[in-house]
Protein backbone atom coordinates (compact mmCIF):
# COMPACT_ATOMS: atom_id res chain seq x y z
CA UNK A 1 0.00 0.00 0.00
CA UNK A 2 1.32 3.37 -1.41
CA UNK A 3 0.72 6.86 0.70
CA UNK A 4 -0.99 8.70 -2.78
CA UNK A 5 -2.29 12.33 -3.55
CA UNK A 6 -4.84 12.06 -6.13
CA UNK A 7 -6.25 14.74 -8.15
CA UNK A 8 -8.80 15.35 -10.17
CA UNK A 9 -8.44 18.72 -12.58
CA UNK A 10 -12.36 19.64 -13.56
CA UNK A 11 -13.83 20.94 -17.09
CA UNK A 12 -17.21 21.84 -15.26
CA UNK A 13 -18.24 22.50 -11.94
CA UNK A 14 -19.29 19.98 -9.49
CA UNK A 15 -22.87 19.07 -8.01
CA UNK A 16 -23.65 17.81 -4.85
CA UNK A 17 -26.18 17.19 -2.76
CA UNK A 18 -23.74 17.74 0.54
CA UNK A 19 -21.45 14.85 2.38
CA UNK A 20 -17.64 14.55 2.91
CA UNK A 21 -17.14 12.82 -0.68
CA UNK A 22 -14.69 10.77 0.86
CA UNK A 23 -12.55 9.05 -2.13
CA UNK A 24 -13.51 5.44 -0.76
CA UNK A 25 -17.18 6.64 -1.32
CA UNK A 26 -16.20 7.03 -4.95
CA UNK A 27 -14.29 4.24 -5.30
CA UNK A 28 -17.28 1.77 -3.90
CA UNK A 29 -19.26 3.39 -6.43
CA UNK A 30 -17.24 2.72 -8.91
CA UNK A 31 -17.30 -1.21 -7.57
CA UNK A 32 -20.85 -1.40 -6.90
CA UNK A 33 -21.15 -0.60 -11.11
CA UNK A 34 -19.04 -3.42 -12.56
CA UNK A 35 -20.06 -5.86 -9.12
CA UNK A 36 -23.33 -4.78 -8.28
CA UNK A 37 -23.14 -6.07 -4.69
CA UNK A 38 -22.89 -3.58 -2.07
CA UNK A 39 -20.85 -5.85 0.50
CA UNK A 40 -18.64 -6.89 -2.10
CA UNK A 41 -18.34 -3.81 -3.77
CA UNK A 42 -17.10 -2.29 0.06
CA UNK A 43 -14.74 -5.59 0.65
CA UNK A 44 -12.52 -4.68 -2.86
CA UNK A 45 -12.26 -1.16 -2.06
CA UNK A 46 -8.10 -1.10 -2.58
CA UNK A 47 -7.42 1.13 0.33
CA UNK A 48 -5.90 0.31 3.55
CA UNK A 49 -8.32 -0.54 6.41
CA UNK A 50 -7.50 0.39 10.04
CA UNK A 51 -10.48 -1.64 12.04
CA UNK A 52 -12.83 -0.53 9.83
CA UNK A 53 -11.34 2.46 9.17
CA UNK A 54 -10.44 3.60 5.42
CA UNK A 55 -7.24 5.49 4.53
CA UNK A 56 -8.71 7.94 2.19
CA UNK A 57 -9.18 11.45 2.93
CA UNK A 58 -12.69 13.45 2.16
CA UNK A 59 -12.49 15.47 -1.18
CA UNK A 60 -10.29 18.76 -0.74
CA UNK A 61 -11.25 21.57 -3.24
CA UNK A 62 -11.29 25.41 -2.55
CA UNK A 63 -14.71 26.43 -4.46
CA UNK A 64 -16.59 28.96 -5.07
CA UNK A 65 -19.69 27.80 -3.55
CA UNK A 66 -23.24 28.34 -5.19
CA UNK A 67 -26.77 26.92 -5.23
CA UNK A 68 -28.30 25.48 -7.99
CA UNK A 69 -31.74 23.49 -8.63
CA UNK A 70 -32.93 21.55 -11.37
CA UNK A 71 -36.59 20.47 -12.18
CA UNK A 72 -36.59 17.16 -13.00
CA UNK A 73 -39.54 15.37 -15.01
CA UNK A 74 -40.76 11.91 -13.34
CA UNK A 75 -42.17 9.84 -16.47
CA UNK A 76 -42.43 6.37 -15.91
CA UNK A 77 -41.15 4.08 -18.30
CA UNK A 78 -44.38 2.15 -17.47
CA UNK A 79 -48.01 2.58 -15.85
CA UNK A 80 -49.82 0.88 -13.49
CA UNK A 81 -52.75 -1.02 -14.72
CA UNK A 82 -55.66 0.40 -13.10
CA UNK A 83 -57.34 -3.29 -12.65
CA UNK A 84 -55.01 -3.93 -10.15
CA UNK A 85 -55.07 -0.54 -8.28
CA UNK A 86 -58.27 -0.11 -5.47
CA UNK A 87 -61.07 1.61 -6.41
CA UNK A 88 -62.83 4.02 -4.35
CA UNK A 89 -66.61 3.81 -3.27
CA UNK A 90 -68.04 4.75 -6.37
CA UNK A 91 -65.71 2.81 -8.81
CA UNK A 92 -63.53 5.48 -9.50
CA UNK A 93 -59.63 5.29 -9.21
CA UNK A 94 -58.25 7.15 -5.98
CA UNK A 95 -56.63 10.24 -8.32
CA UNK A 96 -54.48 11.22 -5.25
CA UNK A 97 -52.46 7.85 -5.90
CA UNK A 98 -51.75 8.47 -9.82
CA UNK A 99 -48.34 10.15 -9.68
CA UNK A 100 -47.42 9.57 -13.04
CA UNK A 101 -46.48 12.71 -14.30
CA UNK A 102 -45.26 14.87 -12.30
CA UNK A 103 -41.64 17.37 -11.93
CA UNK A 104 -40.01 17.81 -8.36
CA UNK A 105 -36.97 20.26 -7.61
CA UNK A 106 -34.16 19.34 -6.31
CA UNK A 107 -31.46 21.79 -4.44
CA UNK A 108 -27.80 20.92 -4.78
CA UNK A 109 -24.84 23.16 -4.01
CA UNK A 110 -22.29 23.83 -7.05
CA UNK A 111 -18.88 23.89 -6.43
CA UNK A 112 -16.43 25.61 -9.16
CA UNK A 113 -13.02 24.65 -8.67
CA UNK A 114 -10.11 23.44 -10.87
CA UNK A 115 -9.21 20.87 -9.24
CA UNK A 116 -10.39 18.37 -6.48
CA UNK A 117 -7.47 16.42 -4.32
CA UNK A 118 -8.05 13.41 -2.20
CA UNK A 119 -5.29 12.07 0.05
CA UNK A 120 -5.02 8.15 0.62
CA UNK A 121 -2.69 4.75 1.58
CA UNK A 122 -4.12 1.99 -1.09
CA UNK A 123 -3.30 0.67 -3.95
CA UNK A 124 -1.98 3.24 -6.45
CA UNK A 125 -2.25 0.48 -9.97
CA UNK A 126 -5.92 -0.50 -8.64
CA UNK A 127 -6.95 3.38 -7.98
CA UNK A 128 -5.82 3.85 -11.12
CA UNK A 129 -7.39 1.32 -13.20
CA UNK A 130 -11.04 2.83 -11.21
CA UNK A 131 -10.59 6.21 -11.58
CA UNK A 132 -9.40 6.34 -15.70
CA UNK A 133 -12.39 5.55 -17.17
CA UNK A 134 -13.96 7.89 -14.97
CA UNK A 135 -15.40 10.96 -17.17
CA UNK A 136 -17.31 12.86 -14.47
CA UNK A 137 -18.17 13.12 -10.73
CA UNK A 138 -20.80 14.03 -8.52
CA UNK A 139 -24.48 14.64 -9.01
CA UNK A 140 -26.02 15.62 -12.60
CA UNK A 141 -23.09 14.15 -14.46
CA UNK A 142 -25.49 13.37 -17.67
CA UNK A 143 -26.35 17.52 -17.77
CA UNK A 144 -22.21 17.59 -18.01
CA UNK A 145 -21.56 18.79 -14.04
CA UNK A 146 -18.02 17.36 -12.59
CA UNK A 147 -16.31 16.75 -15.69
CA UNK A 148 -12.73 15.53 -14.89
CA UNK A 149 -10.43 16.41 -17.62
CA UNK A 150 -7.37 14.45 -16.27
CA UNK A 151 -6.63 12.03 -12.95
CA UNK A 152 -3.04 12.29 -11.36
CA UNK A 153 -1.87 10.03 -8.87
CA UNK A 154 1.44 10.95 -6.91
CA UNK A 155 3.13 9.75 -4.26
CA UNK A 156 2.57 12.09 -0.82
CA UNK A 157 3.58 11.95 3.05
CA UNK A 158 0.04 11.73 4.11
CA UNK A 159 -2.31 8.54 5.24
CA UNK A 160 -5.43 9.47 4.37
CA UNK A 161 -6.35 10.20 7.85
CA UNK A 162 -4.63 13.08 9.42
CA UNK A 163 -3.22 15.76 7.97
CA UNK A 164 -0.30 17.75 8.18
CA UNK A 165 -0.86 19.73 11.14
CA UNK A 166 -3.36 16.61 12.92
CA UNK A 167 -6.05 17.91 11.68
CA UNK A 168 -8.99 15.38 10.39
CA UNK A 169 -9.35 14.54 6.36
CA UNK A 170 -12.09 12.17 6.85
CA UNK A 171 -14.26 11.41 9.36
CA UNK A 172 -13.05 9.43 12.20
CA UNK A 173 -14.62 8.03 15.19
CA UNK A 174 -13.84 9.76 17.92
CA UNK A 175 -11.95 6.81 20.10
CA UNK A 176 -9.89 5.71 16.48
CA UNK A 177 -8.59 9.90 16.24
CA UNK A 178 -5.43 10.33 17.06
CA UNK A 179 -4.60 13.78 15.60
CA UNK A 180 -5.61 17.44 17.15
CA UNK A 181 -8.63 16.92 19.24
CA UNK A 182 -9.75 20.49 19.48
CA UNK A 183 -11.53 20.23 16.02
CA UNK A 184 -15.12 20.46 16.76
CA UNK A 185 -16.93 16.82 16.97
CA UNK A 186 -19.74 16.00 14.49
CA UNK A 187 -21.97 13.38 13.88
CA UNK A 188 -21.07 11.49 10.89
CA UNK A 189 -20.99 8.28 8.88
CA UNK A 190 -17.67 6.93 9.31
CA UNK A 191 -17.24 3.94 6.76
CA UNK A 192 -19.54 3.03 3.41
CA UNK A 193 -22.41 3.41 2.88
CA UNK A 194 -22.06 6.82 3.97
CA UNK A 195 -25.79 7.70 3.06
CA UNK A 196 -26.92 5.29 5.80
CA UNK A 197 -27.73 6.37 9.05
CA UNK A 198 -26.69 3.36 10.91
CA UNK A 199 -23.15 4.46 10.38
CA UNK A 200 -23.23 7.86 11.40
CA UNK A 201 -21.29 8.12 14.89
CA UNK A 202 -19.70 10.65 17.01
CA UNK A 203 -16.51 11.88 14.76
CA UNK A 204 -13.45 14.32 14.43
CA UNK A 205 -14.32 15.24 10.80
CA UNK A 206 -13.27 18.07 7.95
CA UNK A 207 -14.98 21.93 8.93
CA UNK B 1 -26.89 7.90 16.45
CA UNK B 2 -30.52 5.95 16.07
CA UNK B 3 -30.09 4.46 19.15
CA UNK B 4 -29.50 7.80 20.64
CA UNK B 5 -32.43 9.01 19.11
CA UNK B 6 -34.54 5.83 20.05
CA UNK B 7 -33.58 5.44 23.55
CA UNK B 8 -34.07 9.05 24.37
CA UNK B 9 -37.33 10.02 22.18
CA UNK B 10 -38.58 7.03 20.13
CA UNK B 11 -39.02 4.57 22.53
CA UNK B 12 -41.98 6.95 24.38
CA UNK B 13 -44.03 6.97 20.81
CA UNK B 14 -43.60 3.39 19.23
CA UNK B 15 -42.96 0.14 20.25
CA UNK B 16 -39.15 -0.65 19.41
CA UNK B 17 -37.87 -3.59 17.31
CA UNK B 18 -34.20 -4.69 15.91
CA UNK B 19 -34.68 -2.66 13.18
CA UNK B 20 -33.06 1.01 14.61
CA UNK B 21 -33.88 2.88 11.05
CA UNK B 22 -37.38 1.41 10.98
CA UNK B 23 -38.49 2.71 14.74
CA UNK B 24 -36.83 6.03 14.07
CA UNK B 25 -39.01 6.38 10.88
CA UNK B 26 -42.41 5.44 12.31
CA UNK B 27 -41.84 7.44 15.31
CA UNK B 28 -41.44 10.53 13.21
CA UNK B 29 -44.38 9.46 10.52
CA UNK B 30 -46.68 7.53 12.43
CA UNK B 31 -49.74 8.66 14.43
CA UNK B 32 -49.41 9.31 18.11
CA UNK B 33 -52.26 9.84 20.92
CA UNK B 34 -52.76 13.59 21.73
CA UNK B 35 -53.02 14.98 24.82
CA UNK B 36 -56.34 16.43 24.02
CA UNK B 37 -57.61 13.49 22.88
CA UNK B 38 -59.42 12.26 18.87
CA UNK B 39 -57.30 10.92 16.99
CA UNK B 40 -53.98 9.66 16.51
CA UNK B 41 -52.16 12.97 14.89
CA UNK B 42 -48.60 13.02 13.35
CA UNK B 43 -45.84 15.13 14.78
CA UNK B 44 -46.93 17.84 12.49
CA UNK B 45 -45.44 21.02 13.63
CA UNK B 46 -43.70 22.61 16.07
CA UNK B 47 -39.94 21.24 18.01
CA UNK B 48 -38.17 18.75 19.62
CA UNK B 49 -35.07 19.09 21.64
CA UNK B 50 -33.29 15.30 22.50
CA UNK B 51 -31.33 15.11 25.46
CA UNK B 52 -29.86 11.82 26.70
CA UNK B 53 -32.11 11.83 30.13
CA UNK B 54 -35.55 14.01 29.32
CA UNK B 55 -36.57 15.16 26.26
CA UNK B 56 -38.77 18.43 25.93
CA UNK B 57 -41.23 18.78 22.33
CA UNK B 58 -43.90 21.23 21.83
CA UNK B 59 -46.84 19.59 20.25
CA UNK B 60 -48.56 17.86 22.66
CA UNK B 61 -48.48 13.88 22.96
CA UNK B 62 -50.02 12.08 25.18
CA UNK B 63 -46.52 10.32 25.42
CA UNK B 64 -45.47 9.83 29.44
CA UNK B 65 -41.66 10.33 29.10
CA UNK B 66 -41.67 13.58 27.52
CA UNK B 67 -41.64 16.99 28.88
CA UNK B 68 -43.49 19.38 26.86
CA UNK B 69 -43.04 23.47 26.50
CA UNK B 70 -45.03 26.08 24.92
CA UNK B 71 -41.88 27.76 24.57
CA UNK B 72 -41.24 28.63 20.42
CA UNK B 73 -38.19 26.83 18.61
CA UNK B 74 -35.92 30.23 18.81
CA UNK B 75 -36.77 30.57 22.46
CA UNK B 76 -36.05 26.68 23.48
CA UNK B 77 -33.15 26.16 21.14
CA UNK B 78 -31.66 29.54 21.95
CA UNK B 79 -31.91 28.18 25.96
CA UNK B 80 -30.71 25.09 24.85
CA UNK B 81 -27.42 26.37 23.55
CA UNK B 82 -26.71 29.26 26.25
CA UNK B 83 -27.31 26.36 28.78
CA UNK B 84 -24.90 23.83 26.82
CA UNK B 85 -23.85 21.40 29.15
CA UNK B 86 -21.63 19.88 27.02
CA UNK B 87 -23.64 16.64 26.68
CA UNK B 88 -24.85 15.48 22.88
CA UNK B 89 -28.22 16.72 21.69
CA UNK B 90 -30.47 16.69 19.11
CA UNK B 91 -32.75 19.56 17.57
CA UNK B 92 -35.52 18.99 15.40
CA UNK B 93 -38.12 21.08 13.33
CA UNK B 94 -41.59 19.50 12.81
CA UNK B 95 -43.55 20.39 9.86
CA UNK B 96 -46.29 19.39 7.61
CA UNK B 97 -43.80 16.76 6.03
CA UNK B 98 -42.24 14.15 8.27
CA UNK B 99 -38.66 14.39 9.13
CA UNK B 100 -36.55 11.93 7.37
CA UNK B 101 -34.13 10.02 9.45
CA UNK B 102 -31.30 10.72 6.91
CA UNK B 103 -31.94 14.14 8.19
CA UNK B 104 -31.26 13.20 11.90
CA UNK B 105 -27.67 14.82 13.44
CA UNK B 106 -26.60 15.28 17.10
CA UNK B 107 -25.12 18.12 18.00
CA UNK B 108 -21.82 17.63 20.01
CA UNK B 109 -20.21 20.95 20.02
CA UNK B 110 -21.33 24.41 19.52
CA UNK B 111 -19.04 25.41 16.81
CA UNK B 112 -21.05 22.47 14.95
CA UNK B 113 -24.49 23.24 15.90
CA UNK B 114 -27.01 21.05 13.92
CA UNK B 115 -30.98 22.00 13.25
CA UNK B 116 -32.95 18.77 11.73
CA UNK B 117 -36.01 19.03 9.54
CA UNK B 118 -38.05 17.71 7.15
CA UNK B 119 -36.29 20.06 4.61
CA UNK B 120 -32.68 19.26 5.64
CA UNK B 121 -30.14 19.89 7.80
CA UNK B 122 -29.16 23.39 9.04
CA UNK B 123 -25.31 23.64 10.48
CA UNK B 124 -23.91 26.83 11.89
CA UNK B 125 -21.10 27.92 14.42
CA UNK B 126 -22.84 28.99 17.28
CA UNK B 127 -19.80 30.92 18.52
CA UNK B 128 -19.69 33.23 15.73
CA UNK B 129 -22.03 35.72 14.38
CA UNK B 130 -23.73 34.31 11.33
CA UNK B 131 -22.34 35.45 7.79
CA UNK B 132 -24.39 37.45 5.35
CA UNK B 133 -25.23 34.42 3.48
CA UNK B 134 -25.83 31.92 7.06
CA UNK B 135 -28.75 30.03 7.86
CA UNK B 136 -31.39 31.51 8.99
CA UNK B 137 -32.04 29.77 12.67
CA UNK B 138 -28.37 31.34 13.34
CA UNK B 139 -29.32 34.77 12.26
CA UNK B 140 -32.75 34.24 14.54
CA UNK B 141 -31.00 32.88 17.38
CA UNK B 142 -28.33 35.30 16.90
CA UNK B 143 -30.76 38.09 17.57
CA UNK B 144 -32.62 36.75 20.41
CA UNK B 145 -28.93 36.17 21.63
CA UNK B 146 -28.10 40.27 21.51
CA UNK B 147 -32.10 41.06 22.79
CA UNK B 148 -32.45 42.31 19.23
CA UNK B 149 -36.70 41.64 18.18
Amino acid sequence: MDKLKITAHLLAPLVTGGGYMTLDGLLAALLFDRLHDVDAAHAAIPVRQTAGLLHASAAIMEPIRERVSFIAALRPTHSIDPDHVQKNKHGQLHRKFDTSLTNVMNSYAMLTAPTVTWYAEGDADRIGQLLAPVQFIGKRRAAGFGRVAQWQIEPDDLDGIEGTFGEPLRPVPVDMFKGDKTHPIVDAAWRPAYWNPIHRTACYAPT
Amino acid sequence: MLAFFNDNFGRHLVEQTDDPVADARRALSSGHRMKKGGGPQRIASGWAIIRPAKSTMQFELAADGIEYSKQTRYEAFLAELENWDGTPRMFIEFAKRPVPVGNLFRTFDLRQVRICSPSGVETFDFTKAPEKDGCKTHKVLWKLKKGEK
